[in-house]
């Protein structure tokens, strides 16, 4: 059923609107939020693989060039977008359910907000057209501005200023960019531009080109949170609720992923790209986990090891092989999963203590065991401990940067992942294993039922991804080897 | 006894890291291991230059390597420089915006 | 290249520039955002220069009018409807900027970026 692909945007987007319309029914918009979140997972599961062209305007061959060129906005649906596109799904319908279950009056702007976000990463990952890639882009700025801006926590109002004044500078930049490849090429569709590169249309030496190639990753690193912009990617983190947070990061790998994608698919041929890419990724991992290193507030921690660990799906990416993509765009879904269950895990604990500072904590595995051991799981999965799914992924990307000659990258990616290792170690003493401080109140305070929940369906899939890492993995080198 | 002492000196500079608060053994392990962890991927990382030429990342390497150990301990200057203030966040981007614009335009077919 | 044209493109050339010195350079936060919005005009005013055509005509095709004139004469049309996009995102994009910037106005009673937007981790107190 092609007729399912746009619906995958349309669905949320319009679910958005009608709860912000009917928040004043509070039963009303709960059980039409639980219904459209529950859908947002089963659409790509159900939707077969295919193109959709918009207003029906279908692919036109030029009989002089023998060139075919796309007038409508094409989204394509391959096996990549579905499981992609799924994992958002499902981690917007257990946020949803988290938020519904925890407060009785529900919010209709908030709602709002996260749907608005999932349908424009849905849009991006679908889209074949770079403008309007861009368009969704924006539309996603404006929505984890508003996630990061509703949250009652301290400072959050400066940090998504913030976030919005950088971003008025990383996006029109990054126009600039699809301007100067609209001036050379005279179209926005990825397929065509593509095509006009290779077939030598366009002089790939030009000044011009490599312009636009700067300004396009200039956007990029904004969008993915690379340096320099990995210390405001960790701060809205920070600044979120948790489980919004479990979110937002979704959003920014998904975002950063079908970006790269694209300005692979048109600037491939050029050998500075994978040494742009492969340089702010090695950065991103060193400056991401020295600074986790250094914090004591555990959610800004994560922050910056969420930012680190995207400098492994860049590395992947930079080195520009089938199996180096393929392991990147692995280490990418394996990313959405554990940080979400390591955003939601801590949450539980903020919940329960009113407490981000980790010097004040101490002493919780006797009251929150069950959080504790699936929080020492996923901390686990993310260092890369076999067999979970994050040791799949690291494990490829260490054997793709060796077979490409790089044993450097390789011993790098290694020391990161120690790292992280005792990033995860140090924080999960101080919080669970040393003893509680005399001044800290934990009695009577639950850790709620539907964020346990979501943890167990997180860490279900975490490990099946780790024992069978061919569900993924095949799909996504089928899918590299087509664009390469 | 000279290494003895710049050491400790660095675990009392840590202290000012954790203002305001306490400091904690597990944040100053954590910060020593940061340190450790910044020269030694930073070295690592120069080695990568013998893709264009190994006399200068053998030169690149073991000057950076005598630079960061003789300017321990980078921790606190490198968490000044990336402090949460808008000014620093808004001239890092637009430097390395510059930066990117000004290599690739000029030097994007050197490599 | 036309005349023009040139003159349009170092203009907007021009208000890019502007907009990134303002980023670094001014502290009024309101100033700032107003500089900054310059980037985007400047880009906007860039693409729009893509579809200029000397003596062109608007790219509608009116009944009557012979396609083959048409297509030698209009103007292209897609630079205009991506600005036209570009330009109601970037006026959601600054009304949410001025929104979030009269809220913390209310709380911190400057507009000067060095106290309003400073690193916030080592304050104690937190008042409303």
């Amino acid at each position: 059923m092609n007729e399912l692909i746009p619906l995958m945007v349309i669905v949320p987007l319009i679910a958005a609107l009608l709860i912000s319309t009917i928040s004043r029914f509070n039963t009303v918009t709960k059980v039409f939020t639980f219904v459209v979140a529950l859908c947002l997972p089963l659409i790509p599961i159900l939707s077969n693989y295919g193109l959709h062209y918009f207003g029906g305007y279908e692919p036109m061959l030029d009989t002089v060039s023998g060139v075919i060129y796309h007038p409508a906005i094409t989204y394509s649906f391959t096996f990549l977008q579905q499981i992609f596109i799924g994992a958002v799904g499902l981690l917007t319908f257990l946020v949803v359910f988290i938020y519904l279950t925890k407060y009785k009056k529900v919010s209709g702007p908030y709602l709002f907000l996260l749907f608005l976000g999932t349908a424009a990463v849905t849009a991006m990952m679908l889209t074949d057209d770079i403008f309007h890639m861009f368009v969704f882009f924006e539309i996603l700025a404006l929505a984890q501005v508003g996630i990061v801006a509703a949250s009652s926590i301290d400072y959050s109002y400066e940090m998504a200023l913030k976030y919005m004044v950088l971003g008025s500078i990383g996006s029109p930049i990054m126009l600039l960019g699809i301007g100067f490849l609209l001036a050379l090429t005279g179209s926005v569709n990825v397929t065509d531009i593509a095509v006009a590169v290779h077939n030598g249309l366009v002089d790939v030496t030009s000044p011009v080109f490599l312009l636009s190639l700067a300004l396009i990753f200039f956007g990029w690193l904004y969008a993915s949170g690379l340096p320099p912009f990995h210390t405001i990617k960790s701060g809205i983190y920070s600044k979120a609720e948790p489980h919004g947070a479990a979110l937002l990061q979704s959003f920014t790998v998904i975002s950063m992923i079908s970006i790269v994608m694209i300005m692979f698919r048109i600037y491939a041929s050029l050998p500075i790209f994978e040494v742009l890419i492969v340089f702010f990724s090695i950065l991103a991992m060193i400056l991401g986990v020295s600074l986790a290193l250094t914090q004591t507030d555990f959610r800004r921690m994560i922050g910056f090891l969420a930012v680190g660990e995207l400098g492994f799906i860049g590395l992947g990416i930079g080195l520009g092989t089938n199996f180096s993509i393929t392991a990147g765009l692995f280490q990418a879904l394996n990313e959405i999963i554990i940080t979400a269950l390591l955003f939601i895990g801590f949450g539980a604990i903020v919940n329960a203590t009113n407490e981000v500072d980790t010097r004040k904590l101490g002493g919780l595995l006797a009251y929150h065991p069950k959080v504790a051991i699936m929080l020492l799981i996923a901390g686990l999965a993310m260092a890369g401990v076999p067999p979970l799914s994050g040791f799949q992924s690291k494990l490829m990307l260490v054997q793709a940067s060796l077979s490409c000659g790089f044993p450097e990258i390789s011993i790098l990616a290694i020391m990161v992942s120690i790292a992280t290792f005792v990033v995860f170690v140090k924080t999960y003493y101080t919080m669970f294993l040393k003893p509680k401080p005399n001044d800290l109140n934990l009695e009577g305070k639950e850790v709620p039922k539907a964020m346990i929940f979501a943890m167990a369906v997180l860490l279900i899939i975490v490990v099946l991804l780790g024992i069978f890492p061919d569900m993924a993995t095949g799909g996504i080198s089928n899918f590299v080897g087509g664009i390469l | 006894m000279k290494l003895y002492d710049q050491i400790f000196n660095v675990v009392k500079q840590f202290r000012k890291l954790f203002s305001p608060g306490p400091v904690t053994n597990a944040d100053v392990s954590g910060s020593i291991t940061a340190e450790i962890f910044l020269i030694v991927s930073l070295v690592l990382s120069a080695i990568l230059l013998r893709h264009v030429s190994i006399l200068l990342a053998g030169l690149v390497t073991l000057i950076l390597a005598i630079v960061l150990i003789s300017n321990i301990p980078l921790i606190p200057k490198f968490k000044i420089e990336q402090e949460d203030s808008l000014e620093k966040m808004l001239f890092y981007a637009v430097v390395t915006l510059a930066l990117i614009a000004t290599f690739m335009y000029w030097g994007g077919n050197l490599v | 290249m036309i005349m023009v044209q040139i003159v349009i493109l170092m203009t907007s050339a021009a208000l890019i520039v502007i907009g990134l010195y303002s980023a670094i350079f001014i502290d009024n936060i309101i100033k700032k955002i107003i500089g900054i919005s310059f980037i985007e005009e400047g880009v906007n005013l860039f693409i729009v220069t893509l579809g200029y055509k000397a003596g062109g005509v608007v790219p509608i095709l009116m009944p009557g009018m012979d396609p083959a004139w048409f297509a030698a004469n209009a103007a292209a049309p897609l630079p205009f409807g991506l600005v036209l996009t570009s330009i109601v995102i970037g006026a959601s994009t600054l009304a949410v900027m001025l929104a979030l910037v009269m809220v913390l106005y209310r709380r911190y009673h400057t507009l000067s970026t060095k106290v309003m937007l400073a690193d916030t981790s080592k304050r104690e107190e937190y008042d409303e």
